[in-house]
Formats: structure tokens, C-alpha cells, sequence
């Protein structure tokens, strides 16, 4: 069996680069990539400690965040989508007309 | 059966304000018809009460819980059912006029709404049981007469004088709020233990508990009262609207002046009488003011042309001597109520007449003008005998009603000048002989000699002339005869309450006379006497001490004292005769153009430039201007600075959001991870 530091881990890298993605990256489908990074890190984990306990509970809130994702990844493109027809870009640098 | 529906007194001139109001534009004359019946059925309402209780000797009260320790009530005693037969009467009669003054004016709903709820509000003032109830009908009293002051709101001056009228009586009034809630103050300090259905305003309540109040307290509640007083009746210095509250409809002013408005404050004086006898020196201010204001109107009354505003200031002057009369309680008690409330009815009965004269003649006219008039007795001749009853009554003519109340008060006024002073005599008698001349000029500049311009001559309808009639009928009649019953009735007020004049007169300062005079001072010795004896007792003594006080009077006063007011009334109107009938002298001849004194009563006693331009515009403006900034800068500054202050923060704050990922991001993350220490310190330290 996979000893359970080696889970953590890993999910600590793809965490750390869907965090470094959020914070370095302006284009909008990037972004979205990372938030999928940062979620699935925490599915990792979710299944790594589910499978050390044992019992199936973290797996059950795995399946429930992978659908969870991937409602919010629908929403998300949807709303890139519709900004690149409004401005032509999803570099969100240039999308700032609510600012101050 | 009638006392069950005391309230539809108040309850049905309401209801002609409210049909009027909504309905009036499409029903004929405005609905005035509906005003008058209202205020008809009141009158009816008022005589069957009289009916009820003038043969028992009773009072008619009842009263229910209003909120917390205050309530609503009605209260006719014998003070309150003359009022209200009066303005009843009267009104009814200046309504009926008003069908025919009225007719053809855009605004004739309008009026008759707001004369309904006029009538309404001083009915109301009148049965009001407490002072609080009384204070909500007094306020109602001046908001009517604002709006009808202003009937003609278009004409700026009509709106001048009604703002002045409002802001004048609101003097009064705040000065009125005030002893109102002194009063109460030291009514709940006495903590008294009320019966069921006994409140601490109402009157029977207040008049049991007066002798428990500190006098010096009570002389500071009868002064702000008096104030109230002062503003709505018009007294010297609170004076000045009445003139001006000319500009409404001739038959706004015979409201206001006869019935509906400036009787207000003397009622007030009269109805909490034993609490200004109680109070010491408070009468001697009332009758200072009253005989001072009774002359100070007369001699303006001398100098004006324009026909109303002759009347307005002589009713200030009546108003003085009414006033005169209540303060000269002092020296007779409660007679003195008496008195005073017999010269307020015959008082307007005849200035109704003289106001509804005066009308009819502008009606015809068209000026207020006098020197624009003259002759108009051959074109009106039922005006000018009716209105010749009016000037004879005013002018206390021997025998009409203007006679016995004008001289009643005079000679009390003497009584007071033996115990007290005798300025206030003195004020009075040349007051009363000014009276007679300004009366009679009016009437001879108006009616005789030839016409002065060239204006319409006929006689006015029928319906204006009617009241008229029976006005002029009750101005010539109504002194001769009820003078006698009406003092003993009135005069009799106080004895239905528990309220000892005796005790009242120790704390006030004053002597009271044996018997008659001091009715209730025949009570107070006979009260000792067993029950049922002591009843009869002191009942047979007021009766004998009665005949026996007026009798010591005739004897008492000098020939010249009684005959007095008789000689002052015939030579008044001869000394008007000589200038305006008969032309033997003219104004000119004792004052030349540049005379300080003519110029001075021309002017009014300068009160114009005393108080609108020099009060009013320079330091009431100034106050005002002062006060003004401390609001704009201090106030006002105070708030904007802190909204700037405000608004400068979140102008700075919002830099936050810079709109850029990265910086939430990382800021997010910096929150997580500054949590995270927090919490791992925390946990180290172990809280």
C-alpha cells in the first residue's frame, strides 16, 4: 500500500502549482485550470485518508466534489464564453469595467 | 334625554365641515345650507340640555378614559351653557347671512367647510371638561381662523394677515402649553388619590385641589394662562392680528369677533376664574391689562376709515373691558364672572350686528372705505336702523343691552378702585366715553350727509337682512331682559364644584365681601352648621345677602357714580354728533396735519414700525440670522463633515479592489496563511 505521506504528498504539489497558476496567470481558461488543480488536490486527499482510515466516507465527498467542479466548470466557461463575445479576449486584465 | 347626545353639539357642525368639504362644489350655495342646519340643530341640542338642567339647579358631565391618566368629557355647567347658547345663536344667524354674503363666490364650499369646523372647534373649546381637551379645541380655534383670515389666499395682504394672526395667538398659545403642563406638574405632585372617572386636568378636579398648590406656583400658572388668554382675545400686547384679520369675509370677521375666536380667552379666564383668584396679584395684572387695552383700541378705534377695522379695534377695546371686569374679581369674586360673560354675550350680539352691518353696507359699496360712504341711510334702510341698534348698544346707549353689561363693569370696576386702584376705573370710563364717539362717527360718516363717491345703492337681500333683524332685536332687548337671572345663574357657576372661595381669597390676598357678592362665602360660614340646616342656611343667606349687597351698592355708590356711564354714552354720542352730523367742529379745527398726536393714533401708536419693522425685521430677523448660521455652520457642519469624512474613506478603501486576480488571489492566500499561524500560536499558548 501507498504509505499515506506520499498521498499528502502529492496533492500538496498540484496544490502549490493550481495556486501558483492562480496567482501568476491572467487568461481565464488557466485560471479555470487551476481551480480544477486546487479541487482535485483536495480529491486526493479526501480519497488517500479514506483509504487509510478505512471506511468509504471520504470517497463518497469525492465523487460529491468532482460534480461539484464540474457544475462550477460549466458555469465558469459559460461566463468566459460570454465575456470573449462581449470583449474579444479572456485576458482578464482587460476585463474591468465594474472596477472603481 | 338631551344630555345623551351632548356630543352631536360638536358632532354635527363636523359633519356639515366634512359634506361641505367633499361635496359642497356640486350641491347649491356651496352647501351652505347644510352648515347652517348643523349649527342649528346644535343651538337645538344646547336649548334642550338648558331645558334639562337649568330647573334641577344641575350640571351636566360625563367623561371617558382618553390614554394614560388623561380623558375626554363634556362638561356644561351654568358658565358653559350660556357660551354655548350664544355661539349657537349667533352662529347659526352669521351662517345664515353668509348664504346670502357668500352667494356667487368660487370659494363658497370652501368657506362653509371651514366656518362648520370653526364653529365645531369653539363649540368644543366651551364643554371642554379639562384644560388639555380645551387646549386641542383652543389650537383648532386659531388653525380655522388662519385658513379663513386667508380665505382669499390670492390677495397677499389676506395672507399676511392670517400668517400674522397664527403667529400672534401662537405666542399666546406656547405661554397657555406651558402653564398647562405646570399646572399638571404640581397637580401630580399633590399625589392625589382620584375616584373612579376623575382625571388631573379636568376641571371639577382642578378647582377641589387649588388650595393644596403652592401660590407662588399658581401665580406663574395664571400668568402663562393669561398669556394664552392675551393672544386669543386679542389683548394689549398681542393685539395686533385682530385689525388685520380684517382682510377675511365680512362674515369671518363677525365670527371671529362676536362669537367664535377672541371669547376664547376671556371663557378661559372666566372658566379657570378661582385658580387666577387664588393666585396672588394675578387678577391685578388682568385687570391692568384689560383697562389699559380697553383704552389704547378706543383711541385708535378714533382715527381709522376703514369701517372694519373701526369695529375690530373696538372690539379690542370690549375685549379690555371684559377683561377689566374679570380682574376687578379681585375685590367682588366670583360676580365678577358673572359680569364679565353677560358683557362677552350682549358684547356679541351686537358686534354680530355691527359686522353684519358693516357687510351689508360693503356688499352694497363696494370700499370699506368711510369717506368713500355717506348717506347710505336713504338706499339701506333696514341696515341703518339695525345698525343704529348696534351703535346705540356699543355706545351704552340707556337700556339696550350694551348699557347694563358696559356699566356693570364700570361700577365694579369703582369697587375695585375703592379697595385697590382706581387707574383702571379711570382707563375704563374714558375708554367707555371714546366708545361712544368712534360708535357714532362710524354710524354718521356711514349712513348720513350725501354720498362721497358714486357706488350702487340698493339694499341688500333678504336673507342677510333677517339675522340682522333678530340681532338687533336681541342687542337692544337681551340686557333688560336677563340681566338680573343671568348674574344669579352664572354667578352661581363655582358653587357646583368643591371649591371654597373663602379658603381661595386667604391664599390669594383678598377681602370677600359679605354676602351677595361673596355667595360663596356665605356657604363657607354656614358650611359648619349641621347638614341639611346648614343648606338652607346658607341658601337663604345668599338669597338675602343678595337683595341686601345689591341694595348697600345703590346706596353705596355715589349718584354720580351710577349716573356716570349714562352721562358718558349721551355725551359721546353728541361730541360724534357735533364733528359728523351736524359739522360744527371738524377734526382739523383742534389737530392740525402735523399734530405728533393725531399723527401718532393715524398711525396706530407706531405699533407698525414698533413690531413688524422694527421688532420683527431688525431683531427677530437678527435672532434669526444668528441662529440661522449656528445652524448652517456649527449643525449642518458637524453632519457634512463627518459624511465627507466618510465619504473620503471609502473613496480610499475601494483602491482595494483593484480588479486584478492575482492581487485577491494572493491576498487570500496571505489571509490563510496569517490564520493558520494564529491558530497554530493560539493552540501553542493553549487558550
Amino acid at each position: 500500500m501507498i504509505p499515506l505521506e506520499l498521498s499528502i504528498l502529492l496533492s500538496s504539489i498540484v496544490f502549490t502549482v493550481g495556486l501558483y497558476g492562480l496567482m501568476t496567470q491572467r487568461n481565464g481558461i488557466k485560471l479555470m485550470m487551476c481551480i480544477e488543480l486546487l479541487l482535485n488536490s483536495a480529491n486526493i486527499n479526501l480519497v488517500a485518508f479514506s483509504a487509510y482510515q478505512p471506511n468509504m466516507d471520504g470517497q463518497v465527498f469525492a465523487l460529491f466534489s468532482i460534480a461539484l467542479a464540474a457544475a462550477e466548470a460549466g458555469v465558469g466557461f459559460a461566463i468566459l464564453l460570454s465575456l470573449y463575445r462581449l470583449y474579444g479576449t479572456i485576458d482578464l486584465d482587460n476585463i474591468n469595467a465594474l472596477r472603481w | 334625554m338631551f344630555s345623551d347626545y351632548a356630543f352631536l353639539i360638536v358632532a354635527l357642525p363636523v359633519l356639515a365641515f366634512v359634506l361641505c368639504i367633499f361635496f359642497g362644489w356640486h350641491l347649491p350655495r356651496g352647501g351652505g345650507p347644510i352648515t347652517v342646519l348643523a349649527t342649528f340643530g346644535a343651538l337645538l341640542v344646547s336649548l334642550g340640555i338648558a331645558s334639562e338642567i337649568v330647573p334641577n339647579n344641575s350640571i351636566l358631565h360625563q367623561s371617558i378614559p382618553w390614554f394614560g391618566v388623561f380623558n375626554v368629557g363634556i362638561l356644561v355647567d351654568p358658565l358653559a351653557l350660556v357660551m354655548l347658547l350664544m355661539v349657537t345663536f349667533v352662529v347659526t344667524l352669521i351662517h345664515t347671512y353668509a348664504l346670502g354674503y357668500m352667494n356667487g363666490d368660487p370659494g363658497a364650499a370652501r368657506y362653509f367647510a371651514e366656518a362648520g369646523l370653526f364653529t365645531a372647534s369653539m363649540l368644543g373649546l366651551i364643554y371642554s371638561d379639562n384644560l388639555l381637551q380645551l387646549f386641542i379645541f383652543w389650537e383648532l380655534v386659531g388653525l380655522c381662523s388662519y385658513l379663513l383670515i386667508g380665505f382669499w389666499y390670492r390677495k397677499p395682504s389676506a395672507a399676511a394677515a392670517a400668517k400674522k394672526a397664527f403667529l400672534t395667538t401662537r405666542v399666546g398659545d406656547v405661554l397657555f402649553l406651558t402653564g398647562i403642563v405646570l399646572l399638571y406638574n404640581n397637580m401630580a405632585n399633590l399625589n392625589l388619590t382620584l375616584a373612579p372617572g376623575e382625571y388631573l386636568l379636568q376641571f371639577p378636579v382642578i378647582y377641589a385641589h387649588l388650595a393644596q398648590i403652592d401660590p407662588t406656583q399658581l401665580t406663574f400658572i395664571a400668568l402663562c394662562l393669561l398669556g394664552g388668554a392675551v393672544g386669543k382675545s386679542g389683548q394689549f400686547p398681542l393685539h395686533v392680528w385682530l385689525p388685520d384679520a380684517m382682510e377675511g369675509p365680512t362674515t369671518v370677521s363677525a365670527m371671529i369677533h362676536a362669537a367664535t375666536m377672541v371669547t376664547a380667552g376671556v371663557y378661559l379666564v372666566a372658566r379657570m376664574f378661582p385658580l387666577f383668584y387664588a393666585a396672588p396679584n394675578a387678577l391685578t395684572v388682568v385687570v391692568l391689562i384689560g383697562a389699559f387695552t380697553a383704552l389704547f383700541a378706543a383711541t385708535m378705534g378714533l382715527t381709522a376709515f376703514d369701517i372694519k377695522r373701526v369695529l375690530a379695534f373696538s372690539t379690542v377695546s370690549q375685549l379690555g373691558f371684559m377683561m377689566a371686569g374679570l380682574g376687578a374679581g379681585a375685590v367682588t369674586g366670583v360676580f365678577a364672572v358673572a359680569v364679565a360673560i353677560f358683557h362677552l354675550i350682549g358684547h356679541s350680539f351686537f358686534k354680530a350686528l355691527l359686522f353684519l352691518d358693516a357687510g351689508s353696507v360693503i356688499h352694497a359699496v363696494g370700499t370699506n372705505d368711510m369717506r368713500e360712504m355717506g348717506g347710505i341711510r336713504k338706499y339701506m334702510k333696514w341696515t341703518s336702523a339695525t345698525m343704529l341698534i348696534g351703535s346705540l348698544s356699543l355706545a351704552g346707549f340707556p337700556l339696550t343691552t350694551g348699557f347694563f353689561s358696559k356699566d356693570e363693569i364700570i361700577v365694579i370696576a369703582y369697587e375695585y378702585g375703592i379697595k385697590a386702584s382706581m387707574i383702571p376705573y379711570i382707563f375704563l370710563v374714558l375708554a367707555a366715553t371714546l366708545t361712544a364717539i368712534y360708535t357714532f362717527r362710524l354710524w354718521f360718516l356711514t349712513f348720513t350727509g350725501e354720498p362721497r363717491s358714486d357706488y350702487h345703492k340698493h339694499e341688500s337681500p333678504a336673507v342677510m337682512l333677517g339675522p340682522l333683524v333678530v340681532l338687533a332685536i336681541f342687542a337692544l332687548l337681551f340686557g333688560i331682559a336677563a340681566q338680573g337671572s343671568f348674574y344669579n345663574y352664572v354667578g352661581s357657576n363655582f358653587e357646583h364644584y368643591d371649591v371654597d372661595m373663602a379658603v381661595l381669597a386667604g391664599i390669594g390676598g383678598h377681602e370677600l365681601e359679605e354676602g351677595g357678592h361673596g355667595a360663596a362665602a356665605a356657604e363657607g360660614e354656614h358650611g359648619a352648621v349641621a347638614a341639611t340646616e346648614g343648606e338652607h342656611g346658607a341658601a337663604a343667606a345668599e338669597g338675602e345677602g343678595g337683595e341686601e349687597a345689591a341694595e348697600a351698592e345703590e346706596e353705596g355708590e355715589p349718584f354720580i357714580i351710577q349716573i356716570l356711564p349714562i352721562i358718558i354714552a349721551l355725551g359721546g354720542i353728541f361730541v360724534a354728533g357735533l364733528f359728523y352730523y351736524w359739522k360744527k367742529f371738524s377734526p382739523s379745527m383742534i389737530t392740525g396735519e402735523r399734530d405728533p398726536i393725531r399723527q401718532m393714533l393715524l398711525k396706530g401708536y407706531y405699533q407698525h414700525e414698533i413690531y413688524t419693522a422694527w421688532f420683527a425685521e431688525k431683531i427677530v430677523y437678527g435672532i434669526a440670522i444668528f441662529f440661522n448660521m449656528i445652524d448652517i455652520k456649527v449643525v449642518d457642519g458637524i453632519l457634512n463633515k463627518i459624511s465627507d469624512w466618510t465619504v473620503a474613506f471609502g473613496g480610499n478603501l475601494r483602491k482595494v479592489q483593484t480588479g486584478v486576480i492575482e492581487n485577491y488571489v494572493t491576498a487570500l492566500v496571505l489571509g490563510v496563511v496569517v490564520l493558520v499561524v494564529v491558530v497554530k500560536l493560539a493552540m501553542e499558548v493553549g487558550i
